[in-house]
């Protein structure tokens, strides 16, 4: 083999978008001092259904773990949250990560029974066991039983005692989880891992053939974004102020909206669910006044792209311009470094 | 009528005053030239959160009819404290999801950044609502849920109530009182099945403590309890076998429109047949008797407002059969109880606004709310007359569903002992064997 190859991951283009992103993570970082309520608002809520499109998209995209119950995750991280702070008085920002280990916890038995089961059995049993952690959360009178509960004013007031001063460590808090989450996959994908989940995408019986651990690499990656969606779902709810079993497992809330998003952008690419998301968004301002119009628009466009464009907008864009603003493939350039 | 012609003539004498504020200004120095005639103070908004799709649409179904008529009448705006202000009201769709309610409800705090807020129909909405205005400080007015469920529900603390917002509505002791009487004016062996929802209202009206059982203790019934069911429930065989065994005369419980259709097809399968069955929350509207057919001729329901009551509406001093009729005819619609809940609740809101001091302070609009003394179309609305801080309670009748004249279904109004002011219309009587 000729020793003049160097291989790369950057390219020209993923350089200049590193760039750009940065400076687009300041401007967002520092909206709170430029912006108003509303856009920090919305931001913020952009940014946990980014995290929650990355988390969705490493599992089904990259594992192969097609789940449809990872609102088992956001209702279990939003009740622990309630607890947390209405039980044991623990600080609400504090009990975002210990949500997410609750909720990791959670997931390695669930984990072992699902992973039992493959393709589109594994997806009906991840939304049977959501459905059981709904009913079985319906049954606790403690946490509310059917009808839920709210945090009261004075536990979120201890985040910040003004109105202004929340609305800016919730938005920091937002921003914060999805970056870490798309650091986290991004780091995960270009790491062993990632090429060994990349493997599995495309072939789990050729990956585990050539050396791959496929069940420790899956349950790795399972725990981790159950870890990571508990953490989004404990923020949501600190926001939302009042969880019920069906606010906290939402199907429709909390996992087809997500796979929407992916689905439309492009699934297994990380540049996918960021133009899912906008796409979602301005759909949604555009239509949500409409009443039924709005979901009925939505499937349509949604089945357009199952049928039409199977990987998504970035999936023909990537393939027309070769474009790949977060490299994780290895290009093999002539020449010494 | 002549409340009509005493705001005509109050609205001509603003006018004038203003326009000799305006003149003398005209004098005085050109500066005050750019000033329009009359003094127009900033826009106030009103937020309005309710569902108008999803499973409980049918709670929304007439909210564009209901605010273009409360819109016709603020044309020309509200005067608070002498100033004249237009009024926007910014409808949001709570879609019967409480995650979407908090998050529109937000939506318009900081985008609309509206001035008052309104949300309505079953907890679902009611209570997120609230919630997102109790922590950020903007006042609210709810309506449209039993006020235990908005109250202890958000962990409501009767000796401090909230801060922030205010609620409209009967109680579950209210409901509990008007079946007991329903119950009593018939011959039965006094036995009661319940079957309770897991839901908000379910788990209010179920409770051991604060609930419907200790009530019908007291009146004499004897309480078969089936417990909560989820809300999702399509069989009841086992649960049908137990009321069969207990030899059950009586049926009540809390359902959703489409459980209790399977409910009562199944029980009918099963030769389950009581003499009573009042079932609360199924039998609200129309079409739910439509679903189940003639076999819910009978039925027996709780009526919050009807058109035969002897209140008046002080936005616009429409009758409950004026309001109704004209919504028959936009709409072609027969009426429903949320309808005169819904206008209520933006009377009440116009209510305030004209009592408020100073606009731009949440708190002064707040103090208007707590103060609030004013007959709407559902009946009297004082706040510092309610069973806890914060809460007013509206008045609560029995009704039975029968063969209707002009519609398919008609709901009479068969038992009155609670308010005995409302009319009644029919007699109650035993389902047919």
């Amino acid at each position: 083999m000729d020793p003049n190859f160097t291989v790369e991951r950057g390219t020209t283009a993923s350089r200049r978008f590193a760039v750009l992103g940065g400076v687009l993570v300041v401007a967002l970082a520092t909206l709170p001092f430029w912006g108003d309520t509303a856009s920090m608002r919305l931001i913020a809520e952009m940014a946990t259904y980014l995290a929650l499109a990355q988390l969705w998209n490493l599992l089904a995209g990259y594992a192969g773990l097609v789940s449809v119950g990872q609102q088992a995750f956001v209702g279990l991280g939003g009740y622990a949250l309630f607890v947390m702070c209405g039980w044991y008085g623990i600080h609400p920002l504090l009990a975002i990560p210990l949500a997410g280990i609750v909720s990791a916890a959670l997931s390695l038995p669930i984990a072992f029974i699902v992973f039992r089961l493959r393709g589109a059995q594994f997806a009906v049993g991840t939304w049977v066991v959501a459905e059981i952690c709904q009913l079985l959360i319906a049954l606790m009178s403690s946490l509310g039983a059917g009808s839920g509960q709210s945090l009261t004013p004075a536990i979120v007031r201890t985040v910040a005692a003004s109105k202004a001063d929340r609305d800016m460590i919730f938005y920091w808090c937002s921003l914060g989880i999805a970056l870490i989450v798309l650091g986290l996959v991004y780091a995960l994908l270009r790491s062993r891992h990632g090429l060994a989940l990349t493997a599995i995408r495309d072939s789990e019986q050729a990956s585990r053939s050539v050396g791959v651990d496929t069940f420790r690499t899956k349950l790795l990656t399972y725990v981790v974004v159950a870890f990571a969606t508990g953490g989004v779902g404990a923020l949501i709810f600190l926001q939302k102020l009042r969880i019920s079993p069906a606010a906290g497992f939402s199907l429709n809330d909390w996992t087809v909206v997500v796979i929407f998003m992916v689905v439309i952008g492009g699934i297994g690419t990380i540049e996918g669910p960021i133009v899912g998301l906008v796409i979602y968004f301005v759909l949604r301002q555009l239509l949500a006044d409409y009443g039924s119009w709005y979901l009925i628009v939505m499937g349509c466009v949604a089945v357009f792209f199952m049928l039409r464009a199977r990987d998504g907008i970035w999936g023909w864009i990537a393939q027309r311009w070769q474009l790949h603003l977060f490299p994780l493939r290895r290009n093999f350039r002539r020449g010494g470094p | 009528m002549t409340k009509g012609i005493s705001k005509a003539e109050l609205k001509r004498r603003d006018v004038l005053r203003a326009m000799a504020v305006g003149g003398a200004g005209a004098i005085v120095g050109p500066t005050f030239l750019a000033r329009p005639a009359r003094a127009a103070g900033r826009t106030i908004k009103i937020g309005f959160v309710s569902p108008e799709t999803g499973p409980i649409a049918a709670f929304g179904e007439a909210d564009d009819f209901i605010l273009a008529g409360v819109r016709k009448v603020l044309a020309n705006g509200i005067t608070i404290a002498g100033t004249q202000h237009p009024v926007t009201i910014i409808k949001k769709d709570s879609q019967s999801n409480p995650n979407r309610a908090a998050e529109v409800t937000a939506e318009l705090i900081n985008s609309d950044k509206v001035d008052l807020m309104l949300g309505s129909s079953t907890s679902d909405t009611t209570n997120p609502v609230s919630d997102q205005c109790e922590l950020n400080g903007v006042p609210c007015i709810t309506s449209d849920a039993p006020w235990q469920a908005w109250f202890f529900g958000r962990k409501g603390d009767p000796k401090k109530g909230f801060d922030w917002t205010y609620h409209f509505f009967w109680g579950v002791d209210t409901i509990s009182t008007v079946f007991c009487d329903l119950w009593s004016s018939l011959d039965t062996n006094k036995t009661v099945g319940a079957l309770w929802s897991n839901d908000p209202d379910g788990i209010a009206l179920s409770d051991p403590q604060t609930g419907f059982p200790p009530l019908m203790k007291k009146r004499g019934f004897n309480l078969v309890d089936l417990g909560l069911y989820p809300t999702m429930s399509d069989d009841f065989s086992a649960q049908i076998n137990k009321l069969k065994e207990a030899k059950v005369d009586i049926l009540t419980g809390v359902f959703v429109p489409p459980a209790f259709a399977t409910f009562w097809t199944q029980a009918a399968q099963q030769g389950f047949r009581p003499k009573i069955a009042t079932p609360a929350k199924a039998l609200l509207f129309p079409s739910a008797i439509e679903a189940i057919g003639d076999r819910g001729i009978g039925l027996s329901t709780e009526v919050w407002w009807s058109p035969h009551h002897p209140f008046k509406s002080g936005l616009t001093g429409e009758t409950p059969q004026q309001f109704c009729d004209a919504y028959s005819a936009a709409t072609g619609r027969q009426w429903t109880q949320p309808i005169g809940f819904k206008h209520a609740i933006l009377e009440v809101a116009c209510d305030v606004l004209k009592r408020t001091k100073k606009i731009d302070d949440p708190g002064s609009i707040r103090d208007a709310i707590a103060a609030t003394d004013y007959t709407t179309i559902v009946g009297p609305i004082n706040f510092a007359k309610g069973p806890v801080k914060n809460v007013a309670t509206t008045p609560l009748v029995g009704g039975q569903w029968k063969k209707g004249s002009k519609y398919k279904y008609d709901l009479a109004i068969v038992n009155n002992k609670m308010e005995p002011s409302i009319p009644l219309d029919g007699k109650f009587e035993p389902l047919a064997s």
